[in-house]
């Protein structure tokens, strides 16, 4: 399903967690599909299977897992999903060390404003407060 | 499932264990890690009941496990210095294992021999040193152990081996609720295996911990503040700061967004923060007050 990097200094649930959501936004995972067990992935992963459970639970509370007792754990309709703030943040620090180093290469600050109006902003999809 | 309470053991003076606890939850599997003579092995070999201590206690599902034998047949124990019998075949060892061991699994047996490719009928005595090892987590195996201890298991064995028996444990873990504690220095691999981890040092716990929580409790950064303006750190534990040219290195205790978002506040010109690992965790930890093994860290 997918790889975990060990070397990687983000934590294994993390990247699990990480991995799901990718899988569950870009479609791949449809909702109310079942996703494999704590020990199925485990075994798959060779990965402590506690740290899997670990990951099924964060991705619970995070809303893209729903689980059904003696069933297991099922993809949430992503209406659902309540995780994107975080998803946000991210992006946001994405977005500025890309600017940070726009910058140090010398672009200049019309050239990067220029670069953002062609981008969805000129679409006028942009939330105001942001 | 295994309690260690206040464990003390001297050998002809020497304090090799001094007070030692230790934890480990049913169905996790926990990593013991020490530098070189920390005692590690001195744990391992009381909590497979082989020492008796001078004082403490070593609890194994609620019961004493010295000279415990219905708890022992349930433990399945592999040390950093084999030792099989001299004229014995791997056929053979399984046979004397099969007695001893009222859970043994012969078609468990017969698979794992097949995949690890060894030899039942040539004598164990002929085998490389990682071939016996590997016989060794076999007949472990094979016995279908609730408690499962590793002194350096996976060390000086070859890399597809390794992802073998990384394999068989997990799917033990998962499959049946094994416990398992395991020592080694390969912290890269503990790292992926281990959820607790145990660090000793001079015969004590040093930090005992989910892996997780160990690791996003410390981190590391790399930071280059504007020149001139003094750097506020309020409300910050730094542990370790040090200035290399225009470049700020840190170690701060602490939840990684609360560290982000007050460092950001001096505006950094660059801010690099990066959780440690287990393997600069041990060097901070272990390297304790002195300076020249936190500089390592960068």
């Amino acid at each position: 399903m997918f790889q975990i990097d060990l070397k990687s200094r983000k934590a294994i649930y993390e990247q699990v967690v990480d991995n799901f959501k990718e899988l569950i936004i870009a479609g791949v995972l449809k909702p109310d599909e079942k996703v494999p067990s704590v020990r199925d992935m485990a075994k798959e992963l060779t990965i402590n299977p506690n740290t899997i459970q670990k990951a099924y639970r964060e991705l619970e509370n995070r809303g893209y897992f729903y689980s059904v007792s003696g069933l297991g754990s099922f993809v949430s309709v992503p209406a659902e999903a309540a995780g994107s703030s975080h998803r946000i943040k991210e992006l946001k620090e994405l977005f500025r060390s890309t600017v940070n180093e726009l910058v140090f290469l010398g672009c200049s600050k019309e050239e990067i404003l220029k670069l953002m109006e062609e981008t969805g902003l000129s679409k006028g999809k942009v939330d105001e407060n942001d | 499932m295994i309690k260690v309470e206040n464990l003390t053991k001297e050998f002809e003076g020497f304090k090799a264990l001094d007070e030692l606890n230790l934890h480990v939850r049913k169905g996790s599997i926990y990593g013991l890690v020490g530098v070189n003579g920390s005692g590690k092995t001195t744990v391992i070999k009381h909590i497979a009941g082989v020492y008796k201590q001078d004082r403490g206690r070593v609890i194994i599902d609620g019961e004493d496990i010295f000279d415990n034998i219905p708890i022992k047949r349930r433990l399945s124990y592999i040390s950093d210095d084999l030792y099989f019998f001299g004229m014995y075949t791997l056929k053979g060892s399984a046979a004397y294992y099969q007695k001893l061991y009222p859970e043994w699994n012969s078609d468990r047996y017969a698979h794992m021999t097949e995949k690890f490719g060894l030899d039942e009928n040539k004598r164990l005595s002929k085998f490389s040193k990682g071939m016996r090892k590997q016989a060794a987590f076999i007949l472990a195996m094979s016995s279908m152990p609730d408690v499962l201890i590793l002194d350096e298991p996976i060390d000086g064995l070859d890399p597809l081996v390794r992802r073998l028996v990384i394999k068989y444990i997990v799917e033990d873990v998962a499959e049946r609720e094994m416990t398992v504690l395991v020592s080694s220095h390969n912290l890269k691999e503990m790292e992926g295996l281990c959820d607790s981890i145990g660090i000793i040092n001079r015969g004590k716990m040093l930090i005992e911990r989910d892996l997780d929580d160990l690791k996003s409790d410390v981190h590391k950064i790399q930071a280059v503040f504007p020149e001139g303006k003094e750097v506020v750190l309020e409300g910050l534990n730094v542990l370790f700061r040090e200035k290399r040219g225009s470049v700020d290195m840190l170690i701060i205790r602490g939840n990684g967004d609360e560290i982000e978002s007050r460092l950001r506040k001096n505006k950094p010109v660059v801010l690099d923060l990066l959780p440690l690992s287990l393997e600069e965790i041990f060097i901070y930890e272990i390297g304790g007050e002195k300076d020249e093994f936190k500089e390592l860290l960068f």
